[in-house]
């Protein structure tokens, strides 16, 4: 198990599904772990509109119970990459990513402006769309391997993962949050509330990371 | 090397593709909320091709991330397209007016979905409950089975620890697993079942 | 001159969709063609159909408060698997003396492989798919009380 991750330093087992911790993961565990304890005790800040050529701005009313419910929708958002970072099941990854997906678009969903709704509704069907690529790519590399565990699948011996399947998955977590589906989440920033929108980015940047160490490992 | 994996796989990309240009194809947006339902099939096909015991539990996960995600896109959709009015008539079946007699039969499904326990049995059960709630129109204790959801939710994770430490009490764990998932899914189904907006 | 006419079309977020689609669409197309694949016969959780046994097609193997046999991938790290495999209740072991279709009903009972898997052995797969369910509900609740 020399990939790109390094040498495992613990290994935290769960059943068949077994977490482990190596200097890549680990690093990646403990900036998620980071933000969200800031998530948590850090405060919301307001979006402020200044009408240019004038002294005139008008700050957005946001009501507690937005506030409170998007701090949730972030605080799970930051569990469940914490959790996709640690995995080392493929289907377990998978189930992880799309937890992540959907906390993004609960972040967002709750902001009344229409166009950041339709926004989020776009980006939600892209979401779920994406969960066909990711599961059909876990459930292919157990047909081919018969096996799941990555710690399995990483050992000098075993069955190489064919190509195409790890291009499903890459594809798979793109959808759930990455690269030019990007798009959508420019719209979604427009949406007030700091530190909670900035989660969605952050946690899409540590799936994308992780996705890479699991199709080189495998 | 065509073995019946590879074809039943090459079958099952196929019609994938087919749902993937039709939602290439389609502009509305409930269209292609229905679309991405269909096209979820073929993941679910790729997960049951594997053929072994594990494929049917990796289902069961699948299904669920798909209904979930369904759940709470189609809310999103009804919010951004302001569809705040629906006003919804109550079931006008001449039995379930306000009528004593259908109370047996939330009773019986109730107590079958218990017998039964597990995800069929909560299934079985909120569909008692749905009945119960139509035909009484009462939604006052909704606060009470949200809690219930929680409280076994709660249950569900201590029978997964006792699995996961103490092994050895697996008989106390698989009845926590399943009372909890019984009450989990009766609840959330009794909420989502009734949750259409006011009678009028 | 083509690059800013790309750029424009990506960030229509309704153009999204049918751009993730037309991926996936043209990643499936590649995937028929690279096809014959191999199927590993060393799975995990081997189905075996035994047509005689009254739980067909959920027969276990092993009977109640013994110990089943089964593929699992860590065997150190789950000592007691194979109890809940064998496990049936009083009500369901009964049903299977009394007619040969009890596997029919038998996936809604506790006990059996299938609860074997999904509690104990992959029991992360499911904790991790009812906080999907449970999201999307806080989510769609939140939704319908604020318009309500």
């Amino acid at each position: 198990m020399i990939g790109i991750g390094g040498q495992p330093l613990f290994i935290l087992p769960f059943g068949d599904i077994v977490l482990y911790f190596t200097p890549f993961t680990l690093t990646l565990f403990i900036f998620a772990l980071v933000f969200t304890v800031l998530v948590i005790i850090s405060k919301p800040e307001r979006q402020i509109d200044i009408v240019f050529g004038g002294d005139a701005y008008l700050a957005k009313e946001i009501s507690i119970s937005d506030m409170k419910f998007r701090r949730f929708m972030a605080i799970a958002c930051g569990l469940a990459s914490m959790g996709a970072m640690v995995t080392g099941d493929i289907f377990d990854f998978a189930l992880f990513t799309s937890l992540v997906g959907i906390c993004n678009v609960g972040i967002v969903a709750a902001v009344k402006s229409r166009h950041v709704q339709n926004a989020a509704y776009q980006y939600g069907l892209v979401a779920m769309s994406a969960t066909v690529p990711l599961f059909a790519g876990a459930a292919i590399v157990a047909a081919t391997t018969g096996t799941l565990s990555i710690l399995q699948l990483a050992l000098p011996g075993a069955t190489k993962v064919p190509l195409l399947v790890k291009a499903l998955l890459t594809l798979g977590v793109m959808g759930e949050g990455m690269a030019p589906f990007y798009a959508a989440k420019a719209e979604m920033f427009r949406a007030p509330g700091a530190p909670y929108v900035i989660m969605c980015s952050l946690s899409s940047l540590l799936i994308f990371l992780r996705v890479i160490e699991v199709v080189l490992t495998v | 090397m065509w073995n019946e994996y590879s074809v039943g796989l090459a079958l099952v990309m196929i019609s994938a593709v087919i749902g993937f240009l039709a939602l290439l194809r389609e502009q509305d947006d409930l269209h292609r909320l229905l679309i991405i339902d269909l096209v979820e099939i073929p993941s679910l096909a790729i997960i049951a091709l594997l053929g072994t015991d594990l494929a049917e539990a990796l289902i069961l996960p699948g299904l669920v991330v798909g209904i979930a995600e369904l759940l709470a896109l189609s809310q999103i959709y009804v919010t951004k397209e302001g569809l705040r009015k629906r006003p919804v008539r109550g079931l006008h079946i001449e039995v379930v007016e306000h009528a004593h007699a259908p109370v047996i039969i939330p009773a019986l499904l109730v107590g079958y979905g218990i017998v039964l326990s597990g995800f069929t049995g909560g299934a079985v059960a909120a569909l008692g409950a749905i009945f119960f709630v139509m035909s009484r129109g009462s939604t006052d204790s909704y606060e009470l089975v949200e809690m219930a959801s929680g409280i076994a939710w709660a249950a569900w994770i201590a029978s997964f620890f006792v699995f996961m430490f103490f092994p050895q009490y697996w008989y106390a764990g698989v009845m926590g697993a399943a009372v909890g998932i019984l009450v989990k899914v009766a609840a959330k189904m009794t909420l989502v079942g009734s949750m259409w907006g006011e009678a009028e | 001159m083509i690059i800013s006419r790309i750029s424009r079309f990506i960030s229509n977020f309704d153009n999204l969709l049918a751009l993730f689609a037309g991926a996936c669409a043209v990643l499936a197309v590649l995937f028929v063609l690279f096809l014959p694949l191999p199927y590993s016969e060393d799975q995990l959780y081997p189905k075996e159909i035994d047509e005689s046994s009254p739980l067909y097609p959920y027969e276990r193997g092993g009977t109640p408060f013994e110990r089943a046999d089964i593929h699992v991938q860590y065997p150190e790290n789950s000592p007691f698997a194979g109890y809940v495999t064998a496990y049936l209740t009083p009500f369901s072991l009964a049903l299977s003396r009394l007619t040969p279709h009890a596997g029919t009903t038998i996936v809604a009972h506790p006990g059996g492989i299938l609860d074997e898997i999904l509690y104990n052995t992959r029991g992360l797969d499911t904790v991790v798919e009812t906080t999907i369910l449970f999201i999307a509900f806080a989510i769609g609740s939140y939704l319908f009380r604020k318009g309500s």
